[in-house]
C-alpha cells in the first residue's frame, strides 16, 4: 500500500470510527433511559388505585386497558361509547356509531387522587350518572 | 361482610363491616350519609359486575365505592 492509499484508508476510517462510537454511545443511553422509566416503581397510593380500578373493571375492560392501554364504558342514559385512555386530562374519547372519535370530554373527581381513581371515577360517572358528568366537563373539539 | 371503599389520596380507605350486626350497620350508615353529604357519588356494584348510582344508603350492597364530587377538567 502506498502512501495517498494509507492516507485515503485513514481518512475513512476516523469518521467511520467516531460514527460507530456515537451510534453505540446513543443505544447505551437509549438502554438506560428505558431501564429508568421501567424502573421506577408506582408509588403505594398509584399501586393500590391502579389495583382498585383492576377490581372494578369487567374482564373485556381489564384486557384493552392493559393491551392498549384505554377502555371503554357505555354511557348509562344516552347508551354511547367512550373510550377511557390511560391519563388525567382530554383522555375521554366520545365514539360515533363508527367508532371514530366525535369529542373529547374533561372531567374527573376534585381533589389530587392518584391515576387509577381518576380513571376508575370516570368510568363510574359515565355508567352511573352521565347526565351529570357531561354536565360538569369540558368538551373540545374532534382532533383531526 | 360488606365494605365501603372511599378514594382518597392514599388510593382508598376501606371500612368493612358485618351486615347482620346492627351497630355496625348503622355506623355504615352514618358513614354514607356523611360522605354523600360531603358531596361523595356512592355507586354499588351488582350481581352482574356492573355498577349502579345509590343515593341512599343500601344495607343489602356488598360493595360500595364512593368517588369525589365531579368538576370538568
Amino acid at each position: 500500500m502506498n502512501a495517498d492509499g494509507l492516507l485515503l484508508g485513514i481518512s475513512f476510517s476516523i469518521p467511520l470510527t467516531f460514527r460507530l462510537l456515537s451510534v453505540a454511545f446513543g443505544r447505551a443511553e437509549l438502554r438506560s433511559r428505558r431501564r429508568d422509566c421501567i424502573a421506577i416503581p408506582l408509588s403505594k397510593p398509584e399501586h393500590r388505585a391502579e389495583a382498585l380500578l383492576n377490581e372494578w373493571l369487567c374482564p373485556e375492560q381489564r384486557a384493552t386497558l392493559e393491551r392498549h392501554g384505554y377502555f371503554e364504558v357505555r354511557g348509562c342514559h344516552t347508551g354511547k361509547r367512550y373510550r377511557i385512555r390511560r391519563g388525567r386530562n382530554m383522555n375521554i374519547e366520545e365514539l360515533g356509531k363508527n367508532g371514530a372519535q366525535v369529542a373529547v370530554w374533561c372531567f374527573g373527581p376534585a381533589g389530587h387522587l392518584p391515576l387509577g381513581d381518576v380513571m376508575l371515577t370516570q368510568k363510574l360517572a359515565l355508567e352511573t350518572n352521565e347526565q351529570a358528568a357531561l354536565g360538569v366537563a369540558n368538551r373540545l373539539r374532534r382532533r383531526t | 361482610m360488606a365494605v365501603q371503599i372511599v378514594m382518597d389520596p392514599t388510593g382508598d380507605t376501606r371500612h368493612e363491616f358485618n351486615t347482620a350486626d346492627a351497630s355496625a350497620l348503622a355506623e355504615a350508615e352514618r358513614r354514607f350519609k356523611q360522605l354523600t353529604g360531603a358531596g361523595f357519588t356512592a355507586a354499588a356494584r351488582t350481581a352482574d359486575g356492573r355498577s349502579e348510582l345509590i343515593r341512599h344508603f343500601d344495607p343489602t350492597a356488598e360493595e360500595t365505592i364512593f368517588f369525589p364530587r365531579l368538576q370538568g377538567g
